[in-house]
């Protein structure tokens, strides 16, 4: 009997330690913060000793223009990071994936930007944007063309062209992994078939691959939400508020106004859609699953011809 | 009975000669082994102290083991540090910002206890002679506004590695071009846009005025010599008032005959391209003047003059910069004091400005040695009689201001949005949040 309800105890003896540093690492700092967010909390005060203020953080940054303009910035920036990332690291996976003499040192390459620090990134494309000493500006200089004031005029699409730069290669090398793991034979069928090779990517690639290209660009997606070193060192935030996304609000809100229960209430409102945009996603992703098994079910039933 | 007496005229003998040890004993006897744990920020000035501190322990027998942190990292760590319960610092230095938040959160030792105690202050110590727009910026609490000079005020910290503003000036342009140095607003705000025309490629005056801090600083360093304030006197913003146009036009200016993309330049890019030679003059802090003379900085070398911050109305010029202070839960605060004093005092300013720093007394300013190291330093010392210590607001939420008043201001310089429209705004904004943190309560 005794043995018998250890056996039944063991799987969750090992499950133990996981769910006891999961709750210390991960849901005690969640629930701070959210007990955080309903109050008056300056850094110089314990938070014992703050008022609570219910749910005033979030009512006065749900009409807090600036907030707004964050948020507005935040999504533009991230999904105009994710389609182009996506479509360039695709494409690029669709192309390299041959076999091409070096094609291992050339994968490498291709990999390099993610490597670098955040910062370093950040540091490497202000001064490549330089009005004057700029790479981008001398090389515009030297064919004859006109300047242009990278991180003045046209901030965001600056630090998204940064960003595009960094990241593609994370979708590329993930999309190259799910190319090569697709199964031969359905391809040799559709080259047999005398399917193009651009029937071959419409109907045979990237169906397959959609079920991992949708959790890369879910992941992507809530990376992008969440970056803030490369565009705190490229612009603060600025010129005015136009590359200020939320992640560099939230640090401001904590470290210069030092108002950490309003920071605490825009990192909620953050999570909130993050967790809502992770729901659309597998939503979507159940849905197609459901929908192929569906037509795989009736195809089945159909007679044979 | 004989040994009684022997006994006693022993005993005697032992106090007296134990008396005689203690009145003799050195003031820093009683610390010496004592090791200090200190927090200073990556900064020029820090720099030069760090060369300092080896001389203070061979004097004093006190160690001193520094924390050296980027300015921003150093406020978030102090910010932990001096809420607990036992700080691990004994003496922090800390940005002019900070003291609204500590001294209101009771984190800094009031100085006054120390200065009454005969055994640790040193009576050559001369504090008059540091320097006044310094002290009250950044040591004083409690005063008029709460954070001005005035009877109600004490002292809570001493400035050290502050910082004014000059104006620096390329020698070698202006003599070429006949140029006076400009002494008054017009006549800086007009040769900032000759400079161009002049020296085709070259812009006029460096300024910081990328979005955030950085627009806000470049603003408020014209809003006071033009005459402005960002409150009056019964904290109602006055920032959108005459002088508050003329200085966001000031900047404006400033910036549309900089150099090329000088609207998203911050402190860095603004010095870079003074220090390039891409720009004829430079209204910025003093701190500067050492990177202007080092070879491996800059291609200006020699080249520079420096001159007082122009006039408007009145003088003006900024005060910012660190200052040094106790945590309230400093675990050695007296030997944290006499390195405070050390550090300060005439001896200490001299040797720290002599390895590269920047000193706050008006005589280290004035010292032969000093000046022949560094001439720009009489210049300095006289514009430090006009740093005025009310040039920007330092209030608790001061930081929310700012911030607003800074991305404003960089939209007005690269969204052509209209001033006065700009800075009303940024009135009613401020109102709204000092309404919020309890300024109208009186009214």
């Amino acid at each position: 009997m005794t043995r018998e309800r250890l056996n039944r105890m063991t799987p969750y003896m090992f499950f133990g330690p996981a769910a006891v540093i999961m709750v210390i690492a991960l849901l005690y700092p969640l629930g701070y913060m959210v007990y955080g967010s309903f109050r008056d909390w300056d850094p110089s005060q314990n938070i014992s000793e703050t008022e609570f203020v219910g749910l005033k953080n979030y009512i006065t940054l749900f009409f807090d223009p600036a907030f707004r303009e964050s948020l507005s910035v935040t999504l533009i920036f991230a999904g105009s990071v994710v389609v182009v990332e996506m479509v360039v690291g695709v494409g690029l996976a669709l192309l390299l994936d041959r076999d091409i003499k070096g094609m291992s040192v050339l994968r490498t390459l291709f990999i390099l930007p993610m490597m670098i620090a955040p910062v370093v990134v950040g540091l490497m494309w202000r001064f490549m944007y330089h009005p004057t000493v700029g790479t981008f500006n001398r090389t515009l200089d030297w064919l004859g063309l006109e300047k242009v004031d990278w991180l003045g005029q046209h901030a965001l699409l600056s630090v998204i062209i940064a960003d595009v730069w960094q990241w593609t290669p994370f979708i590329f090398i993930l999309a190259l992994a799910a190319l090569q793991s697709l199964p031969r034979s359905a391809l040799e069928a559709a080259r047999i078939d005398g399917a193009t090779a651009w029937q071959q990517i419409v109907h045979i690639k990237l169906p397959l691959m959609m079920p991992v290209l949708i959790v890369t660009a879910l992941l992507r997606l809530i990376d992008a939400f969440k970056v803030l070193e490369v565009i705190l060192v490229m612009t603060e935030g600025g010129p005015g508020l136009s590359t200020e996304i939320v992640a560099l609000r939230i640090s401001r809100t904590a470290t210069e106004f030092r108002e950490l229960g309003v920071a605490a209430a825009m990192s909620n409102y953050l999570l909130i859609l993050l967790l809502f945009l992770t729901l659309g996603m597998f939503a979507f992703t159940r849905w197609q699953e459901a929908r192929a098994d569906r037509i795989a079910a009736a195809a089945a039933k159909a007679p044979e011809v | 009975m004989k040994v009684t007496k022997i006994a006693r005229s022993l005993g005697v003998t032992a106090a007296f000669a134990l008396s005689a040890t203690t009145a003799l004993a050195g003031p820093y006897d009683d610390y010496a082994g004592t090791t200090l744990i200190v927090n200073f920020p990556a900064h020029p000035h820090y720099d030069a102290v760090m060369k300092i501190l080896p001389e203070f322990t061979k004097e004093t027998g006190i160690e001193v083991e520094v924390d050296q942190l980027p300015y921003l990292k150093m406020r978030e760590r102090q910010t932990l540090e001096l809420s607990q319960d036992e700080g691990e610092y004994d003496l922090i230095a800390y940005v002019v910002f900070s003291k609204a938040d500590y001294v209101y959160a009771d984190q800094l030792e009031n100085l006054a206890k120390y200065f009454m105690n005969p055994k640790l202050a040193d009576p050559a110590y001369d504090a008059d002679d540091l320097i006044d727009g310094y002290v009250y910026n950044i040591g004083f609490a409690g005063g008029n506004k709460g954070y001005l000079e005035g009877k109600t005020g004490s002292l809570f910290g001493i400035p050290y590695g502050s910082e004014t503003s000059i104006l620096g000036y390329r020698k070698d342009i202006f003599e070429k071009h006949g140029l006076e140095v400009p002494k008054t607003y017009d006549e800086l705000l007009e040769l900032a846009c000759k400079i161009p025309e002049l020296e085709p490629g070259m812009g006029g005056v460096a300024s910081r005025a990328a979005s955030g801090h950085h627009a806000s600083h470049a603003f408020l360093l014209h809003l006071a010599p033009l005459g402005g304030r960002v409150f009056d006197d019964a904290w109602n913003p006055i920032v959108n008032n005459e002088a508050g146009v003329q200085a966001a036009n000031a900047l404006k200016t400033l910036v549309d005959c900089g150099p090329e993309g000088a609207a998203s330049f911050g402190f860095g890019e603004a010095l870079g391209s003074f220090l390039n030679g891409d720009t004829a003059m430079f209204l910025d802090t003093t701190v500067v003047a050492g990177q202007i003379d080092d070879p491996k900085k800059s291609q200006v070398v020699g080249k520079v003059g420096w001159a007082m911050h122009p006039e408007g109305v009145r003088r003006g010029s900024q005060t910012g910069g660190f200052g040094i202070g106790i945590p309230a839960n400093a675990l050695n605060k007296e030997a944290a004091f006499l390195l405070m004093q050390w550090l300060t005092s005439r001896e200490g300013d001299k040797l720290v400005a002599l390895a590269g720093g920047n000193p706050s007394r008006f005589s280290t300013h004035d010292d032969a040695d000093v000046n022949a190291k560094f001439p720009h330093m009489a210049t300095f010392g006289e514009a430090l009689k006009y740093a005025d210590p009310d040039w920007r607001p330092i209030i608790p939420v001061w930081g929310k201001i700012n911030a607003d008043l800074g991305t404003t201001l960089s939209k007005v310089l690269t969204e052509d949005l209209d001033i006065q429209e700009a800075l009303d705004g940024v009135a009613e904004r401020t109102r709204a949040v000092m309404e919020e943190a309890g300024y109208y309560t009186w009214q």
